[in-house]
């Protein structure tokens, strides 16, 4: 599981006289100074950014220094289209940190945001030449976000709503000794805890409780499919619907991060490939695929949600789409099959389909991550 | 080539320095990790240029939909190989992706001398890709050998990448970079990583089984008549340029041999351990002089280097350039080592060359310590001529 990144609001520390010094390196520059130390351009509070002297476009190396006593993050924007090209984050006190851009004509500026104190804009640089700007992009607000994080709650309590009957019915099926409806109403149960996107502890302790190793799901799947009797799995079962549940109970309480959207995307199938696609969970039902299928329309509802902040910054997004239907293309065609019973093609076709969704997965995290705008 | 000279003057200067290495001559490191081989090229870089001491051979089975994926593939590897073996640090991407390379090379990413080689095999050249009436004249599946025990999981392949370099890290992050770009349009099928030991104490290296080895090279004169592949011959015209490739995984069972008198060692390769002269000889440049010796007096009959090559006219054309590395891939089930040796062999026609030889070590004695599990031919690609040039134009054209 990854460290969460605090939400900008939530930093409350109290910095006094933060400063921030911007120098610029130009090892490409063979000068009477490239011996000594670069050009220090100090900024403080009031004097952000100032002092960038040699103007030009293309590949360059900024070295930040923050001679301040609290942390800062540095964007560089451009200020017609409000776009950052680059990002130092935590900057701390009396370090420095390089930050290698890749700037077209424009009007650019460093921005300053530092601990408890509104963002500092520091002088307009006005930039011209020919070479091309690298990737930039309007960063993402939290303000952006919290209409779809609504909407992902809703989606989640939707889905939720339909696990809890699964799991009931499930449990009805064991509770009355009914092991051969249990088998058959123990995937769609799954499938539907699948398909909500609970992946790296989006559920907290749930997540464990409902689909872990050694409770819930996969230890019900393990005697349903090795002719366990049902009172040993009676209590598995009315555990299992005991903790979906809470987890109903727990839903309203609990408040998405809005950076979890963007990491939902990409998360859900790294999971999918490291525990569906190896056939690591299977505990004899044989249906990991069904449950990658699961994750997939899972991911899907998290891109519909992100999709409004993500057409207008993400140009790959049709090539999400187009490794999103091949997988969804193969594990159709093979969805029964258990993984280590595919032909070695068909395997790797399945697994470099992930392989290359994920790859395009990973930049909706970036993209998404939410900025301070104020 | 002379990149490679000057790189290991600069390390050997450096190491000459001692303190003031450590002081003060850090733009000395820096100049020599920075030398990078020509990617572009008639032909590929890795094939007869000299080996480095780390390697990586992997093999892949290309997944592309149809001949337009397998282009954009094609494509996507010489773009990789032309930044990698370029070096420089990538172009950064800001706030809109997760680093553009894994950092393992540092912020820098220096070439180091790294080469990339692709390959293609037999496979390829199947209904998928409408490359039926393309393929290389010579290639075919790689054969089994009757000392051989093949593991299928350890064979063939669509596709072959060579990658060699001075360091470990710098042909890993290849691996790494060159994956993370082509995960839809080919799949790892086997890979062994490779590297070649230091002289002990001089002249060619060492193999696992503790014999100098690769002593014997044919000359760059003879390269067009044994190692590139080059108009006529029945082959199809985009081959020239490219060379046979044959990689063949052969394990050897060191403790068995490490329990072997060592004249009986001696008399299995025909060379002296410590030395690596031919057992009629006192250096390990010697050349063997088997007319004078007919009977295998000295160099038994039976002994690899004179099965292999027996110095014959007849025999001179099946000579080839051999690129072999050592691996080291841990542990058996019942706790032995699994070692051996990546042999890759570079040749104009596979069954002339390669075939021709490895028919006559039938039987040799040294089958009994060695295994060969794996492996594959491959036709290593004409090369990247310039920047408008992609691996495989030809091909598909």
């Amino acid at each position: 599981m990854r460290t969460p990144r605090p939400l900008p609001t939530a930093i409350a520390v109290i910095g006094v006289g933060a400063v921030v010094a911007v120098a610029v390196w130009r090892p490409w520059e063979s000068t009477a100074d490239a011996a000594g130390a670069p050009p220090q351009i100090t900024v403080s509070r009031s004097q952000c950014g100032q002092g960038w002297t040699d103007a030009k476009t293309g590949r360059q190396t900024f070295t930040l220094h923050n001679t301040g006593d609290a942390a800062a993050e540095v964007d560089l924007v451009e200020l017609s289209s409000n776009k950052v090209y680059a990002e130092v984050e935590g900057l701390g006190p009396n370090t420095s940190a390089p930050m290698d851009v890749q700037l077209g004509a424009g009007q650019f500026a460093f921005r300053c945001l530092i601990e408890d104190t509104d963002p500092i804009t520091g002088p307009v640089t006005q930039l011209q030449g020919d070479a091309k700007g690298g990737p930039a992009i309007v960063p993402v607000t939290k303000n952006d976000l919290l209409p779809l994080v609504k909407q992902y709650e809703a989606a989640v309590s939707t889905g939720v709503a339909d696990l809890v009957t699964k799991t009931d019915k499930l449990r009805d099926d064991v509770d009355a000794g009914n092991l051969d409806a249990a088998r058959a109403d123990w995937l769609p149960a799954h499938l539907a805890y699948n398909s909500l996107g609970a992946a790296y502890g989006a559920f907290g302790d749930f997540a464990d409780k409902i689909d872990g190793t050694d409770a819930g799901f996969h230890p019900l799947e393990k005697g349903l499919w090795h002719n366990a009797s049902a009172a040993d799995l009676k209590p598995i079962a009315d555990q299992l619907s005991t903790d979906v549940h809470g987890l109903q109970n727990e839903l309203p309480n609990d408040q998405v991060d809005p950076n979890d959207l963007g990491l939902r995307a990409h998360e859900i199938m790294e999971n999918a490939l490291q525990f569906e696609l190896t056939g690591e969970h299977d505990q004899g039902s044989g249906t990991t695929l069904n449950t990658a299928l699961a994750n997939l329309d899972g991911t899907a509802k998290v891109l519909a949600i992100l999709d409004p902040v993500l057409k207008p910054r993400y140009a790959d997004l049709p090539a999400v789409r187009k490794w999103s239907d091949r997988t969804r293309a193969l594990l159709t065609a093979h969805l029964n099959t258990p993984v280590a019973q595919l032909d070695r093609t068909t395997r790797q076709q399945l697994n470099g389909a992930v392989g290359e969704l994920l790859e395009k997965l990973a930049p909706v995290a970036a993209i998404c991550e939410v900025r301070r705008s104020s | 080539m002379t990149g490679v000279g000057r790189r290991s003057f600069l390390r050997g200067a450096l190491v000459g320095a001692g303190a003031a290495a450590v002081t003060g001559m850090t733009v000395t490191a820096d100049a020599a990790t920075s030398i990078s081989l020509p990617f572009h090229g008639i032909h590929q870089a890795g094939i007869d240029t000299p080996p480095q001491r780390q390697a990586v051979f992997a093999s892949f089975d290309v997944i592309a939909a149809d001949k337009g994926e397998l282009k954009d593939l094609l494509q996507t590897l010489t773009d990789r190989a032309r930044l990698l073996t370029a070096g420089g640090a990538l172009p950064p991407l800001g706030i809109t992706a997760p680093p553009a390379d894994s950092g393992v090379l540092g912020p820098d990413m220096p070439g180091d001398d790294l080469t990339v080689t692709v390959g293609v095999g037999a496979s390829l050249f199947d209904d998928r890709y409408g490359l039926k009436d393309r393929k290389p004249a010579k290639l075919t599946a790689m054969k089994t050998f009757p000392n051989d025990t093949l593991d299928d999981s350890q064979c063939h392949g669509d596709l072959s990448l060579q990658l060699c370099a001075t360091d470990t890290d710098t042909v890993l992050h290849a691996l790494r970079d060159i994956a993370r770009h082509t995960r839809g349009g080919m799949q790892l099928r086997w890979r062994v990583d490779g590297f070649q030991n230091p002289p002990r104490p001089a002249g060619a290296q060492r193999n696992l089984m503790g014999f100098k080895d690769g002593i014997v090279k044919p000359v760059p004169a003879d390269f067009d008549k044994l190692v590139w592949v080059g108009k006529g011959n029945g082959e199809p015209a985009w081959v020239e340029g490219g060379s046979y490739q044959v990689l063949r995984q052969i394990r050897m069972l060191v403790e068995f041999w490490d329990r072997v008198d060592v004249s009986e060692q001696e008399n299995m390769f025909g060379r002296r351990r410590d030395s690596g002269a031919p057992l009629d000889g006192n250096s390990e440049t010697d050349v063997p002089d088997y007319p004078a010796d007919p009977t295998g007096t000295a160099i038994p009959l039976t002994s690899h280097i004179r099965v292999a090559n027996p110095r014959t006219a007849e025999t001179a054309a099946s000579q080839f350039l051999r690129r072999g590395y050592n691996y080291d891939k841990g542990t058996d089930s019942v706790g032995d080592l699994d070692m051996g040796l990546l042999f890759c062999g570079y040749q104009q026609d596979i069954a002339r060359q390669f075939e021709a030889v490895q028919t006559r070590l039938v039987d040799e004695p040294l089958v009994d310590y060695i295994r060969p599990v794996g492996g594959g031919y491959f036709f290593a690609l004409p090369g990247v001529r310039d920047s408008n040039d992609h691996f495989g134009r030809s091909l598909l054209a």
